[in-house]
């Protein structure tokens, strides 16, 4: 494969009257992590979203491995997608084991057996295989991220987003959510991160995007955005944080 | 915490004040229930006729209508049910169309009277055929679980629409980002929360479904109400068969809330309840507080 794996090509998104992105360029190879940064209100999340079609775009376009998000299948596109969020959105009426194997049960037509199995191990993967039987509301909010993160991993997705996905943990619990996201990179998956974790940010992204008032204005490798950001919004946003 | 240190701050006034609330509905329940209970030993006591009311005739009639009603209930209750999800999907259709045409039928049939819909269908739908050319010939009861069903159907319809409506938007936006098709969201994910937050509400108007087939009574259909009317009018007594009617539709209604009970405790799948008991733990300790204080 040449190109990479999603690109956004020149996207614009208005909601109603009010522009949120404009004319949008970011690129993400295939096992590269790119984490978005940037100011409350910049279009961080409105632009994950804009990739699995949550938000229709109103200019530019999104290829997936070269091909246009828009033209394809929407719920053919979204299981190539898989999407974590601030808010968990876990299914309240299910187990956690429930919760991961729904989605290839129903939607690939795994049999259930084959299904269970491998949510099984996907909830081992994210360290929570003894409350696989556990409903959600029994579940710390830092345990229910994790099988969020599972149950978008069952669907074996090409890329997955990561929209602010601890925003709304207590900060004890952050660590440990952190750390399946390092695992995923260190496994090659490809990621798009929404974060307000500097620290995570620097420690697994392979470069940032740092968007301010719907432009991305700048977009560079992590190490030097860090060391020396080359622009003085880049500049302004790190003073800022530290 | 920070309830405590406010009641703590603001002085005893605010304690003072919650239990002498707390003493005036004691007084006032309790003066209520001594009201009505000396009303009724009294009315048990001086106007009730215990032959009448144990003779085996009298038993059997009302017996009869019990079960008539029974039958009655089930099956409007199955279908108005039915008919209620089928409006409460209609009312949340992205088709425009179906949706005014959920929200039409809402409109009217909450907006009538039942008693009018059923002089409609008993009455007036028998005279849309030529004369003896109608094809039921004992037309009161079916023309009774339709009216049920029709009328019922919108308020169960509403109850469905709402307990969708409290669904958070996130979990159809989690279901379709897994790649289910917005009807399969629906299916597996929205409708089962949605049912449990409408059964409250649900269970509430089926109650008042029972109590509804006693206007069945001017359509001819034979219910307990018209049991009571025909003993009143024979033996000039209305009590002793009131005691009938006001135990047979409790039994009913009681066993109906037994079930909605039952079904409540079945789908509580320990989220809501954990954050209710803590919120409830939370204002009964203050209470107790103050009542050691």
């Amino acid at each position: 494969m040449t190109g990479p794996l999603v690109e956004f090509d020149g996207v614009d998104k208005s909601f109603g009257d009010t522009q949120v992105l404009y004319d949008v360029d970011v690129d993400v190879d295939e096992g590269e992590v790119v984490v978005v940064i940037g100011p409350s209100g910049s279009g961080k999340s409105t632009l994950l979203r804009c990739a699995n079609r949550l938000e229709e775009i109103q200019g530019g376009d999104i290829r997936l491995d070269g091909r246009s998000v828009i033209e394809t299948d929407v719920n053919e596109i979204r299981q190539q997608i898989g999407m974590v969020f601030q808010s968990f959105n876990l299914f309240p009426h299910k187990t956690a084991l429930e919760n991961v194997a729904l989605a290839p049960e129903k939607v690939k037509g795994e049999p259930e057996g084959e299904a269970k199995r491998a949510a099984s191990d996907l909830l081992d993967r994210v360290g929570l295989a003894d409350q696989a039987e556990s409903h959600p509301g029994a579940l710390s909010g830092g345990q229910q991220q994790r099988v969020a993160i599972a149950r978008a991993l069952a669907m074996e997705p090409r890329v997955m987003l990561f929209d602010e996905v601890t925003s709304a943990l207590d900060p004890e619990l952050v660590g440990e959510v952190l750390d399946v996201i390092e695992g995923l990179a260190a496994d090659g998956m490809t990621m798009v991160l929404v974060t307000h974790e500097m620290g995570f940010a620097r420690e697994v992204g392979d470069r940032i995007v740092l968007m301010a008032d719907g432009r991305v204005v700048e977009r560079t490798e992590t190490r030097s955005f860090f060391d020396e950001p080359s622009t003085d919004r880049g500049q302004q946003f790190l003073s800022r944080l530290l | 915490m920070a309830t405590q240190t406010e009641s703590e701050s603001s002085g005893g006034g605010v304690l003072m004040r919650d239990r002498l609330v707390k003493r005036v509905g004691e007084v006032a329940a309790g003066g209520f229930v001594l009201a009505i209970g000396g009303l009724l030993a009294w009315i048990l006591s001086t106007q009730v006729d215990y032959s009448l009311l144990a003779s085996p005739l009298i038993a059997r009639r009302f017996a009869e209508a019990f079960f008539l009603v029974i039958q009655i209930v089930v099956i409007s209750s199955l279908l108005s049910v039915s008919l209620g999800v089928l409006v409460g999907l209609g009312r949340i259709s992205t088709s425009n169309v179906t949706g005014r045409i959920a929200k039409g039928y809402v409109e009217f049939f909450r907006g009538t009277p039942l008693l009018f819909q059923l002089f409609v269908i008993y009455f007036g739908v028998p005279r849309l055929w030529a004369t003896g050319e109608f094809p039921f010939t004992d037309w009161a009861i079916p023309a009774a679980i339709i009216g049920l069903t029709l009328n019922h159907g919108a308020y169960v319809g509403e109850a469905i629409r709402g307990g969708i409506d409290a669904v958070p938007n996130g979990q159809m936006e989690a279901a379709r980002s897994l790649g289910m098709s917005r009807v399969m969201a629906l299916r597996q994910v929205v409708l089962p929360q949605a049912w449990r937050n409408a059964l409250a509400a649900i269970g509430n108007d089926q109650i008042i479904l029972v109590k509804d087939t006693s206007l069945l009574t001017v359509i001819a259909v034979p219910e307990i109400m018209s049991v009571f009317r025909n003993i009143n009018s024979n033996q000039l007594d209305p009590w002793t068969p009131l005691v009938w009617v006001c135990v047979l539709y409790l039994a009913i209604t009681m066993s109906m809330s037994q079930l909605v009970n039952g079904l409540e405790r079945r789908s509580d799948w320990g989220s809501d309840s954990r954050m209710f008991g803590r919120l409830s733990g939370l204002g009964s300790g203050d209470d107790d507080g103050g009542e050691e204080a």
